[in-house]
């Protein structure tokens, strides 16, 4: 039997639809199949979300996430301890308590970036738990508020559960040269319209919002630093992914309907995918017991800026997806029997560079963090920018590495249905059959998955999500400029060189 | 029969196929090894297949027991050399 907290059996919290801890894939899936979603897609309501044949391959790799923790080839990375019920929980349900479970998230996110390809979406909420579970301790120290417990009741309720949440941090935010409150559209940054004794209604939406769709919960944040005048704005709660008023509309990806495709040769990636929807919170009531921050503008600012440290950090998911496509373009210079070239030797050598430089920043910001005084461990953030910097680039670089090897053939390619056809498929098989022994399905199949990781549908995660997600390029090089302690960079100068401490 | 449990680390980046050489080793012990869950009351060796060097898998609940490292597959052929 779970146990259950009495402040969180709300009328729209109906846990007894989620009976497990440490759910399996199947747990998961039918979880979502009790979940009354409401989503949009190509201008219709969809029924069934779990099996919509677009959509099911996002699903397929939150799964992973479930998958794996039951695995003990695995277990070491994808469970941890609950420092709240001793439990043992699934890592992305965790708090982090200690260095190594800061270095073990970034290893989660390339075992998981490697078993899927694509991105699994559930770091975002992971992020949002633990930046919530430090801001909401600081504010109840300095303000006498109540939030911190109002927290771990809610933590527990998701380790309990399993739950996948999404973490809903980014506003479609109008013009951007306004604050909030200055916006000509006032809904434009998500914001409290009604305040009840029984909570509070809220009206906005949030974008970009990575497996919203695949998730238990919603966990809304603020996006930017705030002042009192935006204090309308500085709201944060947490809210079942079905609430009423919640509307999700699906963000389309290049090539999404070889999904509804027959066969899965051009999808590329015959597993998984990803998602991303506009969620849209129409006058939607959130009761207290799910309210983390109201109105507390003073600290938007450090919420904002520790959960982009930790969302920044998760981008250790790149270095797993690089080692897939790293793997495919050797694959296909060994399909086409130029592996041993020079020069496409040193572009695999360039590849992998660029890949472990990226695990090397996330590893570092893990190592390097430190504790909060409410015990939860932070990334070091300056680390974790400029990891983030990296991955708005590195992944770039391999993509047109891994598109040099490939050649053109990986975008000149016809169907899997004229390999199929009788008419066709001798042609293909005797044309697109290179000098060594491959069949001409195995040079299609790897050349797709190129395809679909550096232009297709896996390219929203690998590439666009690398250059904007948890903040575009310019967010981190304010971050960086901010953290580098140039003084103490100057006196070492200075000091080598015989300028006194005065000049 | 000495009573082997098998603990792995988890699989961040390993170098080979851990649970391929794990179930090598296990045919290759057929009838002289028992291998057992890890929470067994008697266990008498803990066979670490960790991924890489490192060997970062988390062996805190086998205090005292004897610990034998598998970091790499010619390791395994090691290990049932000396076994």
């Amino acid at each position: 039997m779970i146990r259950l907290n009495p402040a969180l059996t709300s009328n729209i919290t109906e846990s007894w639809r989620f009976p497990m801890a440490l759910k399996t894939a199947e747990q998961y899936e039918d979880s979502l199949r009790k979940l009354n979603l409401v989503v949009y897609m190509f201008g219709k309501k969809l029924d069934n979300v779990v099996n919509d044949p677009i959509i099911r391959p996002s699903m397929q790799a939150v799964a992973k996430t479930y998958d794996l923790a039951h695995l003990p080839e695995h277990e070491d990375i994808m469970t941890a301890t609950s420092h709240i019920s001793g439990k043992k929980i699934n890592r992305f349900t965790h708090i982090h308590q200690s260095l190594d479970d800061l270095v073990k998230k970034s290893k989660m996110g390339r075992l998981l970036g490697r078993a899927t390809g694509c991105c699994f979406q559930r770091c975002v909420g992971m992020d949002a738990l633990n930046v919530l579970s430090i801001v909401t301790y600081n504010m109840d120290k300095e303000l006498g508020t109540e939030y911190n417990q109002r927290f771990l009741k809610y933590l527990e309720y998701v380790q309990e559960n399993d739950f996948t949440c999404d973490g809903a941090m980014t506003d479609p935010k109008g013009d951007r040269s306004l604050p909030p409150h200055r916006q000509p559209d006032p809904d434009h940054y998500l914001h409290v319209v009604a305040q009840r004794d029984d909570g509070i209604v809220v009206r906005g939406a949030k974008a970009h919002q990575t497996g919203a769709v695949n998730s238990h919960e919603i966990i809304v944040m603020p996006t930017v630093a705030m002042r009192e005048e935006d204090k309308d704005y500085a709201v944060s709660f947490a809210l079942p992914a079905d609430a009423e008023g919640i509307v999700y509309i699906m963000g389309r990806q290049s090539c999404d309907t070889r999904k509804l495709e027959e066969g899965m040769l051009d999808r590329g990636n015959t597993f998984f995918g990803g998602h991303e929807a506009l969620v849209v919170f129409d006058d939607v009531f959130v009761p207290w017991d799910r309210v983390f921050m109201y109105k507390e503008y003073d600290f938007v600012g450090q919420l904002v800026e520790k959960f982009g440290a930790y969302h920044r950090q998760s981008y250790a998911c790149k270095v797993g997806v690089g080692d897939v496509l790293i793997g495919a373009a050797q694959t296909a210079a060994e399909y086409n029997n130029v592996a041993k070239a020079s020069h496409i030797k040193d572009k695999i050598i360039e590849m992998n560079h660029l890949n472990e430089t990226l695990y090397c920043g996330c590893i570092a910001c893990a190592s390097e963090g430190f504790k909060e005084d409410c015990g939860t461990y932070s990334v070091n953030s300056l680390l974790a920018n400029i990891h983030k910097q990296n991955v708005t680039r590195f992944p770039y670089e391999i993509s047109r590495l891994a598109q040099d090897i490939a050649g053109g053939l990986m975008v000149t390619l016809p169907s899997e249905q004229d390999l199929r056809s009788p008419q066709t498929g001798k042609w293909l098989e005797k044309y697109y059959t290179a000098s060594c022994d491959v069949p001409a399905i195995n040079r299609m199949r790897i050349l797709r998955l190129i395809e679909n990781m550096t232009l297709g549908t896996a390219a929203v995660g690998y590439l666009t999500e690398s250059m904007h997600g948890a903040g575009s390029p310019q967010a981190q090089r304010i971050m960086i400029s901010r953290l580098v302690n140039m003084a103490e960079k100057k006196r070492a100068a200075k000091k080598l060189c015989g300028i006194g401490e005065e000049c | 029969m000495l009573k082997v449990g098998i603990k792995y680390c988890g699989g961040c980046n390993p170098g080979y196929d851990r649970v391929a050489l794990a179930d090598y080793i296990r045919e290759s012990l057929h009838g002289r090894a028992e291998f057992v869950p890890l929470d067994h009351e008697h266990i008498d060796l803990v066979l670490a297949v960790e991924g890489c060097q490192t060997c970062c898998a988390d062996l805190s609940s086998f205090e005292g027991k004897q610990i034998y490292f598998i970091a790499q597959i010619e390791d395994a052929g090691k290990f049932l050399q000396d076994f």
